[in-house]
């Protein structure tokens, strides 16, 4: 009797929302099928991407040896240039890939760069480089001659001690250059110990710690030129140390 | 040498209107003139959807000839909103693969979503829901192809038994209920997006939504009050001028709130005076000083609101008051599309080294070119103009069309 009862219940539905219900229904679908057919077989599998990728890019040739494969026969190189400034360049950073060369080392010879515009790639100026790196401007550094005229590259030491510090702070030198600090020399203000020259690294150039090296020229009673600003020291930002908010490189910037 | 040498590099630099300090990639812009369309667009269209839903959810009956025009507004700008995006991506076949493959975790891959949402489910169903009687009539009267085109815009559903004609008016309502944070969600996101680069001081703020959301409304609002005098001016139709007086003081009061979460906005930012303060000064003061103090603050806020003031509470003849409506309404835009330029490009000025400023170059033809964007902004009135065409909004041209039931 209640069975009966049941089937008679008539749904209400109001007429609009069967064709938007079919409507849905297709586009939901649609969307569907799409995933189905669009979506690589192995997306999701690891990650966000095709899982497959990883298998496609192993199929690819080898084109390049590695570090240990160069070191087999050439370890006596490889030795000086572990020693040397170079030693984080891998040998297929200046000589290509040379996976070639392991399989048949008389018949294909890699690249040794000789000309001028190799090293610059990585030693040409470039403001976004951080100040220490060698850098030179190409146009100006000996003009006409190959960079391994004076320089090994596998040891590649300076044939003679840098003349000036923009050698290697070329930004620094460069942002000094067109500041009022222009014509002060490094020294002014960085103590400089000569084997800094030689081994950067050993002996680092040592910077200011007092207020006391700024109010040499900026104090309201220091021995210099009446066209440099003055402040009272005692006064002026107290605590801080001056460099924490005027850059000495280009004072002028804040 | 090299100091002289540098020194012209620095002239250089300057010529190219480069100042301080920038990174080497921050030469040029990635995000143009496209980039600021979008948000436009986007906030037109929840601005004007915004503005329907002020008649059908919250009963203000006086804004009623504008209804139905505000929904059509907002489809045909909808439609238009993602091609900037499409254009400036250069790859628009690719946007697809957002649907196929979803990124959860991605704010912009998520967007195609509630884009989707928005088009699908709150516009085009809300515009048949609201049409459908008309919709019916037409495909009764009409004749030969039009027949049959509206035919299939009935999508088979033809009563027009009071009974079904109370379920349009209900599930209208109920649409234009979710309809509401729909709105807000989708231009609320696009300022989420900004606001959520932290990297970015001049975009990373939690008041970026709100503040877009806002301004989504006071352009959206502006938007359907332009076009409104223009196409009775057209048709040669008088205006309603207490509905047009009502859509001023909505305006107005968009607008007021808008400017202050913004004045908000910006005294924080003073107070906090982050690290970032001295170059967004800078940059506010040379490169954005037009763009921002000129067109966004005083002749895109503070004129038409005083203009809007003027002529709502002032003693004006109703000729005057639309002239000023209508120029109030033109300055907005011009405003709010300075607000999207500011963001965007202002964005992108200066150095994320806190120390330089760069510039925006226009491109003038091409993909991401003025003539484009031109293009874009032109393209939503041609929609619009043939959505008017295919359902039209007017109540007081044919008497067949019938007002959705309040």
């Amino acid at each position: 009797m209640q069975i009966k009862k049941r089937t008679n219940i008539k749904f209400n539905v109001p007429q609009q929302l069967i064709p938007l219900g079919i409507l849905f229904i297709l586009v939901i679908t649609a969307l569907i099928v799409a995933r189905y057919l669009l979506v690589p077989p192995t997306f999701g599998e690891l990650g966000h991407y095709r899982s497959q990728a990883i298998e496609d890019n192993l199929a690819h040739p080898m084109s390049y040896a590695g570090y240990y494969s160069c070191n087999e026969c050439h370890d006596d190189m490889m030795e000086l240039k572990n020693q040397s400034n170079h030693r984080g360049v891998a040998c297929e950073v200046c000589h290509g890939p040379a996976a070639k060369h392991i399989e048949d080392p008389s018949e294909y010879l890699p690249d040794a760069p000789r000309d001028r515009g190799f090293c610059p790639l990585c030693h040409g100026y470039d403001p976004a480089r951080p100040s220490g790196f060698p850098q030179i401007i190409p146009a100006l550094h000996n003009p006409g001659h190959a960079c391994i005229f004076c320089h090994d590259p596998h040891n590649p030491l300076l044939p003679h001690a840098p003349e000036e510090c923009s050698a290697c702070h070329r930004d620094i030198a460069n942002q000094k250059a067109v500041s009022h600090h222009a014509t002060l020399d490094c020294t002014e203000c960085h103590v400089v110990a000569a084997e800094h020259l030689t081994d950067p690294r050993s002996a680092l150039a040592q910077k200011p710690v007092e207020r006391a090296l700024c109010g040499k020229c900026h104090a309201d009673d220091a021995d210099a030129s009446k066209g440099i600003p003055r402040v009272e020291m005692a006064s002026h930002g107290q605590r801080y140390l001056c460099w924490d908010c005027h850059y000495p490189h280009s004072p002028e910037a804040y | 040498m090299n100091s002289i040498l540098f020194s012209f590099g620095v002239m250089a630099a300057e010529a190219h209107g480069i100042t301080g300090y920038i990174y080497p990639n921050e030469f040029e812009l990635h995000w143009g003139l496209l980039v600021v369309l979008y948000p436009y667009l986007t906030g037109l269209v929840a601005g004007a959807f915004i503005l329907a839903s002020l008649e059908r959810v919250f009963n203000v009956k006086v804004i009623m000839p504008v209804y139905r025009l505000s929904l059509l507004t907002a489809l045909a700008f909808m439609l238009v909103a993602p091609l900037p995006l499409l254009a400036h991506l250069g790859h628009p076949e690719r946007s697809f693969e957002m649907f196929l493959t979803p990124h959860s975790q991605s704010a912009m891959a998520m967007f195609g979503f509630v884009y989707a949402w928005y088009l699908m489910v709150v516009l085009l169903l809300e515009v048949w829901f609201d049409y459908r009687k008309d919709i019916v009539i037409k495909s009764r009267e009409k004749r030969g192809i039009k027949k049959y085109f509206y035919k299939i815009l009935t999508l088979g559903s033809t009563s027009l038994s009071e009974k079904a004609l109370q379920f349009d008016n209900k599930a209208g309502r109920l649409i234009t209920i979710i309809g509401i944070p729909s709105a807000f969600l989708l231009h609320g996101y696009v300022g989420f997006i900004f606001g959520s680069v932290k990297a970015n001081p001049w975009w990373s703020s939690v008041l970026m939504p709100i503040v877009f959301l806002f301004s989504a409304i006071v352009s959206g609002i502006a938007l359907v009050l332009l076009i409104y005098i223009v196409t009775s001016l057209v048709r040669w139709k008088q205006l309603n001028m207490a509905c047009v007086n009502k859509l001023a003081e909505f305006l107005l009061y968009a607008m007021l709130v808008d400017f202050s979460l913004e004045l908000l906005d910006f005294i924080q930012r003073l107070y906090e005076s982050e690290e970032s303060i001295a170059i967004l000064s800078e940059m506010v003061s040379n490169r954005l000083f037009i763009s921002l103090i000129i067109t966004q603050i005083i002749l895109g806020s503070l004129v038409p609101m005083f203009s809007i003031i003027m002529a709502r509470f002032g003693r004006l003849p109703d000729e005057l008051r639309r002239i000023l409506y209508f120029l109030a309404a033109i300055l907005v835009q011009v405003g709010i599309f300075s607000t999207r330029w500011n963001v965007v490009v202002g964005g992108q000025l200066f150095s994320k080294s806190l120390r330089g400023l760069t510039v925006y170059k226009l491109e003038i033809f091409g993909l991401e070119g003025v003539f484009m964007t031109i293009f874009l902004l032109l393209l939503p009135f041609v929609i619009l103009y043939i959505l008017t065409k295919v359902l039209p909004p007017w109540s007081d041209s044919d008497k067949s069309m019938s007002a959705p039931q309040g």
